[in-house]
C-alpha cells in the first residue's frame, strides 16, 4: 500500500480527506463522524482485503474495536487528533484497538482512555502501524492503561510517525516480536517511553524518547520462548526522562527516574548516533538479567519452547535448553552525552534500589555515562585493569565520556557502597574496547 | 476465513436484486419469550451443564437443534462432541432482578448461536429488545448497564457486555499449531453427564458412541459450603470449576491463554502447571504484588485467587465475560488452596 503520509504533511490544516478512493484494498467503507454502530458493525463483519475509513470526529465507544476474522485490513482516520476513538465510557476490561489479523494497516488516528492496552496486536504477520497516537487524558495516572502501542508476538511490523504518552507501564512496546522497524516515533510521559522485548531483529531509529520515568529500553524477561537478539539502536534523542515513577506495580515499577537506556539480558545490541541529554540517574546501563531475577533456572527455556532464530548466539546451555540471563555483544559508540547523571532517583530502596544504589555510590560525583554489571565476568578488579575480563564481549567507544564496570552484587551487600569497589578506567577503556572489531548489523526485513 | 455474516451479503445486494427477508432467531427454531422459558421449535433439545460458566450472575438457556436424523459423535479424551454440519447450538442469557431469587423475574438479555457449517463453527451474537417480545443480529454485540438487587440485598450495577462477534473468539477459539478454529466449550460429555440428561440423549439416538461408565463433573449448587466438603469432592469440584470456567485459554491449545503457561483443563496433573508455586508468565499488573499463581495452604498469597476475587480492571480473570465477582466460585477455590499441603519456600 502506497504510504499517506506525504499527503498527511502536505495538508496539515489544509481540507484534503482520506476517501475509500485513496485507499488500496478490495472493499471499503466510510464511517461518518461518531457512528459508533457503523465502525463496529464493520470491524466484525469484514472480509479479506478491506478498509473502514474514518471520518474527521470522535467515536464514544463503550467496548473495544476489535479485527479478528479477516486478513489485510485497514483502518484510516484523517489524522491524529482530528479522528478521535475515544474509550472512556468503556466500563469494560478491554483494550483499545485488539487486533489478531494479518496484513493489518492502522493509520491517522487517535485512541483516547482505553482501559487496558491502547492498540494491541497479537499473533499476527504483516503489520503497519503509521502517524497515530495513544494517550490518556490524565498525566501521572496509575490507573491508565499499561501499554500504549503494543505489538507482541508479531512478525514484520513497521511503527512510524506515531505518538504514545501517559502510559502507566511502556508507551511503546514491542515485545516478542521478529523484524520491527520502529522509526519517527515520540514517547513521552510514560514510565517507560520505547521498551524493546523478547524481540529479534529490529532497528530502532529517529525517534524521541522524553520526559518518562525511563527512555528507550531492551532487555528479556525470564521464562519466555523469544530470545531477544540484533537490536539496532541509533539516532534517537533521549532526553530528560526524570518523570517519577508511577506504575502501579511490575517489573517496571523499579525503574528508576532518569534512566535513558538499559540493556538487559539482550545480546548483539548497537547503541549508536543518539543524543543523551539530562537523564538525571544514567545514561546507558548494560545489566544481567540476574538483576531483576536471580535464580537462573527462571530464565530457562526448552529447545522446543524456543520460537524464532538463535543461530550464532553464544548463549549459556542446560539440559535440553538455553538460559539467556546474560548480556553479551553489546556496543555503545557514538552518541553524544550531555547534562545527565546529576541526580540519580532515591525515591524508594525498596523498589528501585539501582537508583538509591547509584546516589548512594556516586554522592556529589557525576555517574559516569555508561555502566556495566560486571556480574558475569570472570575477572573483576577496581584497581588492576588487566585483572578485567571481557567475557561477555561489551565494546565501548572511546566517545562515550565516561564508563565504569561494577559488580551490583557486591555494591548492594555492602553498608556504604564505595566507589573504590568500581573499575573506572580513562579511555579507550580496556579491555572494553574490541579495537579493530566491526559491529554487528541486524537484518532487518518489514513490508513499507 | 468464515463465512461472512448475513448482514454483510444484505449490504452486498447489487441493484436489481431483491434483498433476503432479513433473518430471524425464529427462523433458526427459537420461537419467542413469554418472561419464564423460551419456545422452540419440536426438533431443539435443551440441556444443562454441571458446573457452567459463570457470566455476571445471569442465568442461561442452553439448547441445541441437529439435522434432521443425524447425532454428535462422543470424541475420545475429555473433547467436544463431533457435531454434524448444520448443528445450531443456543445460550441464552437472562438477569435476575434479585441476584438472592436467581430464577425469578428475569430479563432476556441475548441470545449466542454457534453454527457448525463446513468450514468449522461460526458465531453470531443476537440481542432481545428490552422487552423481550424480538431479537436482532447484533454482531457488535452491547454494553449494557444493568441495575439489580445484590446477594446483600442492596442495589447493584453490573456492566454487562454482550460481547461483539470477533470477542466470540477470544473464548472459542483453539490452536492447533499454526491452524485456528472455533470450538464449542460445555457440550462435553462430562459436563453432560449430569441426572438422566446423557442418558436420555442416548436413548433419543442425539449421541452416539458413547463409552460404557464416562466421567462425570460435580454438580454445581450455589448454595455450597466448600468448608463441609471432604477432600475428594472438594478438588473435584475446584477443578470442575477451574476446567468451566478458565480453561478454555487455560489450556495448552487456548489462543490466549497458552503464554501464560497455565493450565486449568481438568485433564492436568502436573502441579506446577496448575499454578502451584509457579510464576506468572505475563500477568503485569494482575498479580496484585504476589509471586505465586497458587501458594498452598494460603489463598490470600496466591494470584489465582486474586484474579478471581476482584473486580479491577487489567487484573481481573476471566479477561471477558464478568464485571462482578462470582463469591461462591470464589470461595470454592479458597478453600481448595487452604487445604493444598506444603509450601513455595
Amino acid at each position: 500500500m502506497r504510504s499517506l503520509l506525504p499527503v498527511l504533511a502536505l495538508c496539515a490544516g489544509c481540507s484534503s480527506t482520506i476517501t475509500c478512493k485513496k485507499v488500496d484494498r478490495a472493499t471499503c467503507v466510510e464511517i461518518e463522524d461518531g457512528d459508533v454502530a457503523g465502525l463496529q458493525d464493520a470491524a466484525n463483519t469484514l472480509d479479506d482485503d478491506s478498509a473502514i475509513v474514518l471520518a474527521e470526529g470522535t467515536w464514544e465507544l463503550d467496548n473495544a474495536v476489535t479485527f479478528r476474522n479477516a486478513n489485510g485490513v485497514t483502518l484510516i482516520g484523517q489524522g491524529m487528533g482530528v479522528t478521535v476513538l475515544d474509550f472512556g465510557i468503556n466500563e469494560n476490561q478491554t483494550n483499545g484497538v485488539d487486533v489478531i489479523a494479518d496484513d493489518f494497516h492502522i493509520e491517522g488516528l487517535t485512541i483516547l482512555d482505553a482501559p487496558k492496552d491502547g492498540l494491541r496486536i497479537e499473533d499476527s504477520d504483516g503489520i503497519v502501524i503509521r502517524g497515530i497516537e495513544v494517550t490518556w487524558s490524565e498525566e501521572d495516572n496509575p490507573e491508565n492503561g499499561a501499554y500504549g502501542i503494543y505489538p507482541v508476538k508479531v512478525q514484520h511490523v513497521l511503527m512510524e510517525d506515531s505518538v504514545a504518552s501517559n502510559a502507566s507501564d511502556a508507551g511503546i512496546y514491542v515485545g516478542q516480536c521478529q523484524h520491527a522497524v520502529v522509526r519517527r516515533n515520540r514517547a513521552e510521559k510514560n514510565v517507560a517511553g520505547l521498551e524493546i522485548e523478547n524481540t529479534q531483529f529490529a532497528e530502532v531509529y529517529e525517534n524521541q524518547v522524553e520526559d518518562n520515568t525511563g527512555g528507550l529500553v531492551v532487555f528479556d524477561l525470564p521464562g519466555n520462548p523469544v530470545v531477544g537478539r540484533d537490536i539496532h539502536i541509533h539516532d534517537n534523542v533521549i532526553r530528560d526522562n526524570n518523570r517519577a515513577n508511577f506504575a502501579p506495580g511490575g517489573v517496571v515499577a523499579q525503574i528508576p527516574a532518569g534512566t535513558g537506556t538499559f540493556a538487559m539480558a539482550s545480546r548483539r545490541v548497537v547503541i549508536t548516533g543518539n543524543t543523551y541529554e539530562e537523564n538525571d540517574s544514567v545514561d546507558i546501563a548494560i545489566i544481567s538479567g540476574l538483576v531483576i531475577e536471580s535464580d537462573e533456572q527462571q530464565w530457562f527455556t526448552t529447545d522446543a519452547e524456543l520460537v524464532g532464530d538463535i543461530d550464532g548466539l553464544d548463549l549459556e546451555t542446560g539440559t535440553g535448553g538455553v538460559f539467556n540471563y546474560r548480556t553479551s555483544d553489546v556496543w555503545v559508540y557514538g552518541n553524544t552525552h550531555s547534562g545527565s547523571g546529576t541526580d540519580p532517583d532515591m525515591s524508594s530502596l525498596e523498589e528501585r534500589e539501582l537508583g538509591f544504589l547509584m546516589g548512594i555510590l556516586y554522592g556529589q560525583e557525576t555517574v559516569d555515562t555508561v555502566i556495566y554489571d560486571a556480574i558475569g565476568e570472570s575477572g573483576h578488579s577496581p584497581t588492576d585493569a588487566s585483572a578485567n575480563t571481557n567475557d561477555n564481549h561489551i565494546c565501548v567507544g572511546a566517545d562515550v565520556g565516561s564508563f565504569a564496570s561494577l559488580n551490583l552484587e557486591v555494591l548492594a551487600a555492602m553498608t556504604i557502597p564505595s566507589l573504590d569497589e568500581v573499575f573506572r578506567p580513562d579511555a579507550p577503556f580496556a579491555p572494553f574496547n574490541c579495537t579493530g572489531q566491526t559491529p554487528i548489523a541486524p537484518d532487518v526485513e518489514v513490508e513499507e | 476465513m468464515r463465512r461472512a455474516l448475513l448482514l454483510v451479503a444484505l449490504v452486498a445486494c447489487g441493484p436489481g436484486e431483491t434483498p433476503e427477508e432479513t433473518p430471524t432467531l425464529a427462523d433458526y427454531g427459537v420461537l419467542g419469550w413469554d418472561g419464564q422459558e423460551l419456545s422452540y421449535v419440536d426438533d431443539i433439545v435443551t440441556y444443562e451443564l454441571a458446573t457452567p460458566l459463570f457470566s455476571d450472575y445471569a442465568a442461561k438457556r442452553r439448547a441445541i437443534r441437529l439435522p434432521e436424523g443425524e447425532a454428535a459423535a462422543y470424541v475420545e479424551g475429555d473433547a467436544v462432541l463431533d457435531f454434524p454440519v448444520g448443528t445450531r447450538i443456543f445460550k441464552t442469557f437472562l438477569m435476575p432482578a434479585d441476584l438472592r431469587a436467581p430464577g425469578q423475574d428475569l430479563r432476556i438479555l441475548e441470545t449466542r448461536v454457534l453454527t457448525r457449517d463446513a468450514d468449522g463453527w461460526d458465531t453470531e451474537p443476537w440481542l432481545w429488545s428490552e422487552d423481550g417480545s424480538t431479537a436482532e443480529l447484533a454482531p457488535s454485540g452491547a454494553a449494557m448497564t444493568l441495575e439489580v438487587t445484590g446477594l446483600d440485598g442492596q442495589p447493584q450495577t453490573i456492566h454487562y457486555l454482550v460481547p461483539q462477534r470477533n470477542q466470540c473468539v477470544d473464548c472459542h477459539e483453539l490452536k492447533d499449531g499454526e491452524d485456528r478454529y472455533m470450538t464449542p466449550i460445555g457440550p462435553k460429555v462430562r459436563h453432560l453427564h449430569r441426572d438422566a440428561q446423557l442418558a436420555d440423549f442416548e436413548a433419543q439416538g442425539l449421541i452416539t458412541g458413547l463409552p460404557a461408565n464416562p466421567e462425570a463433573a460435580s454438580v454445581w449448587d450455589e448454595a455450597v459450603d466448600p468448608t463441609t466438603l471432604d477432600d475428594v469432592s472438594l478438588d473435584a469440584l475446584a477443578r470442575d470449576y477451574l476446567d468451566i470456567n478458565c480453561a478454555h485459554c487455560h489450556n495448552p491449545n487456548g489462543t490466549e491463554g497458552v503464554s501464560s503457561q497455565l493450565f486449568l483443563h481438568r485433564g492436568e496433573t502436573d502441579p506446577f502447571a496448575l499454578g502451584v508455586c509457579k510464576r506468572p508468565g505475563s500477568a503485569g499488573a494482575g498479580t496484585g504484588g504476589l509471586t505465586f499463581d497458587i501458594v498452598p495452604g494460603d489463598h490470600t498469597q496466591s494470584i489465582l485467587w486474586f484474579r478471581m476475587q476482584t473486580e479491577e480492571t487489567g487484573a481481573m480473570m476471566p479477561d471477558i465475560g464478568r464485571s462482578v465477582a462470582h463469591t461462591a466460585g470464589v470461595d470454592v477455590i479458597a478453600e481448595w488452596i487452604d487445604r493444598m499441603p506444603g509450601s513455595c519456600d
